[in-house]
């Protein structure tokens, strides 16, 4: 043992560290976000609760391809279509199990017609497994309780607006500008 | 406002039936306190850990959670007592009652200010020495009368640091008793008041040392909290106990807490005087209740023990047995020869 070391074990001084260091964090602001009186707010591009997306007429836009059934990781998409009159496909059931689903977002991608879009909706907590079963009802008032007024519509704007129809990103998302490090 | 304090602290002209009303009144008054105290150090430890830990603490239950330690009382009180089939139901009744009366029957010798005492005898020292023993035994019955693995190892251990423990404690005081030549707890802050520094603190900072280590480990305080590991004991001595028995036990702890550092403060900080060079300096500070310099050295002590909480992880327990036998005592025997050494020399 060295001088240093003894003076050390004598005088505790890495004992003197830490309560140094305790004190001076009780006076740094507590990090503690006091959730539900002060919600956080969402990213842009939050991938929340499920809403099928309605057009301008109010119809549903989901026209049953089941393209999304098909991609869906976690095969929580559940479509059932019959022939309508004239010939028309008609979109008898479309089911969510949300419980299962892992919020990929492969769904809205695959969609040709930006018919099934995430919310930036997430205190969906309930008490029973049924609430969280989304029928074709609850997915339609999903739209208008979360993508109605001028948020919702930049939210679907920006989002989750199908790119067979606009290739261009959003104002203000993030680009990739070249190799790190380099001019 | 002080013509109340002579009324409750001169007693010799009164009858004996008015004396013992008067005694009775202190001891409410002291124990009402005393109990409210305990409850808000609780709330005051919590908040104090939070905010070390970079959280808010207790801050939902009233203004900045103020009625935190309300709510617990409530909800404690009105929760499910559970025994366990298998318990020695005498014991497990007594353990937490011997637990408690053990440490308030300790507050009757502590001088809150200048005459105000319950019980002024003079070996106020010893006795405290003697009620915190007496504490030990309740842990023990406890951890016994539980029929749990995890409660009987808390009790054992207990009891063996506390026996170890107490050593050092007692020895660490006698150098204030030696300073002081009294065991009246009135007596030492007197003689410290004489003394130059105001505080025994000062020459006797090996006994501080000694004593404050100590006091810790009596009151199972981490970073020796060995009876009650949580880690690997789940809650040491009390694991079986809920309800108002728990919470008797967690009243037992804090007041504890709270003596250990009334004792701190008679003994080594000067109780409710404050040095004679501070108040020659500043002579309005001699407006100030003795009370106030009292608290204010009890609850400095309560905040190093919430900091060195904060801070310091758990011992082993080999570790702990070495700190008291191989460094305590002989530290404390030491501080004797010196003190004494000193003493007859003069210079002290």
């Amino acid at each position: 043992m060295t001088v240093k070391e003894i003076i050390k074990a004598i005088f505790f001084v890495e004992i003197l560290k830490g309560l140094a260091l305790t004190l001076r964090s009780m006076f740094t602001p507590a990090v503690t976000r006091r959730y539900p009186k002060v919600k956080r707010p969402v990213k842009p591009g939050f991938r929340g609760l499920h809403a099928l997306a309605k057009d301008e007429n109010g119809r549903m836009k989901c026209v049953g391809c089941g393209l999304c059934g098909a991609y869906c990781p976690s095969k929580c998409i559940y479509i059932y279509t019959s022939e309508g009159e004239d010939h028309t496909k008609v979109v008898d059931r479309y089911e969510i199990e949300v419980l299962r689903c892992i919020y990929c977002g492969f769904c809205v991608e695959a969609c040709p017609f930006g018919a099934i879009t995430l919310s930036e909706h997430y205190e969906y907590s309930d008490y029973s497994r049924e609430p969280f079963y989304m029928t074709k009802e609850k997915l339609l008032s999903n739209w208008d309780k979360y993508f109605t007024g001028e948020k919702g519509r930049r939210y679907f704007r920006d989002f989750w607006r199908p790119k067979t129809e606009d290739f261009t990103g959003y104002e203000g998302q993030a680009v990739f500008k070249g190799v790190k490090g380099e001019k | 406002m002080s013509g109340i304090f002579e009324a409750i602290t001169a007693t010799d002209n009164l009858t004996l039936l008015m004396k013992i009303g008067i005694i009775f009144l202190k001891i409410a008054v002291v124990l009402g306190i005393a109990l409210l105290h305990v409850a808000y150090a609780t709330y005051w430890e919590r908040k104090v850990i939070g905010h070390m830990q970079v959280r808010l603490g207790p801050i939902e239950v009233g203004w900045h959670g103020f009625l935190q330690p309300i709510a617990d009382g409530v909800k404690l009180f009105f929760k499910e007592d559970i025994i366990p089939a298998n318990a020695d139901k005498p014991l497990f009744y007594l353990a937490p009652v011997i637990f408690m009366v053990s440490a308030l029957t300790s507050l009757s010798v502590l001088p809150f200010f200048d005459r105000f005492v319950i019980a002024d005898i003079n070996i106020g020292l010893l006795f405290l020495f003697a009620m915190s023993s007496l504490g030990a035994y309740g842990i023990i019955l406890a951890g016994w009368a539980s029929n749990s693995k995890y409660s009987f190892l808390g009790g054992l251990r207990s009891a063996s640091q506390v026996i170890s423990y107490e050593i050092a404690m007692g020895l660490s005081l006698v150098g204030v008793m030696m300073m002081a030549g009294s065991l009246n707890l009135s007596e030492i802050v007197r003689a410290q008041h004489q003394y130059p520094t105001g505080m025994f603190a000062i020459p006797q900072f090996l006994g501080f040392f000694v004593f404050i280590t100590a006091a810790f480990a009596e009151t199972n305080r981490l970073p020796f909290d060995l009876p009650e590991a949580e880690s690997e004991l789940v809650a040491g001595y009390f694991t079986e106990y809920s309800g108002f028995r728990f919470a008797l036990f967690f009243l037992g702890e804090y007041t504890a807490m709270l003596i250990m550092s009334s004792i701190a403060a008679l003994c080594f900080l000067g109780g409710w005087t404050i040095p004679k060079f501070i108040t020659d300096a500043a002579p309005f500070l001699l407006n100030v209740p003795g009370i106030v310099w009292f608290l204010i050295k009890v609850y400095s002590f309560m905040f190093f023990y919430y900091w060195v909480r904060a801070t310091l992880p758990r011992y082993r327990y080999d570790q702990l047995m070495a700190i008291g036998w191989k460094v305590l005592i002989p530290l404390a025997l030491f501080n004797i020869v010196l003190t004494g050494t000193l003493r007859i020399m003069g210079v002290l």
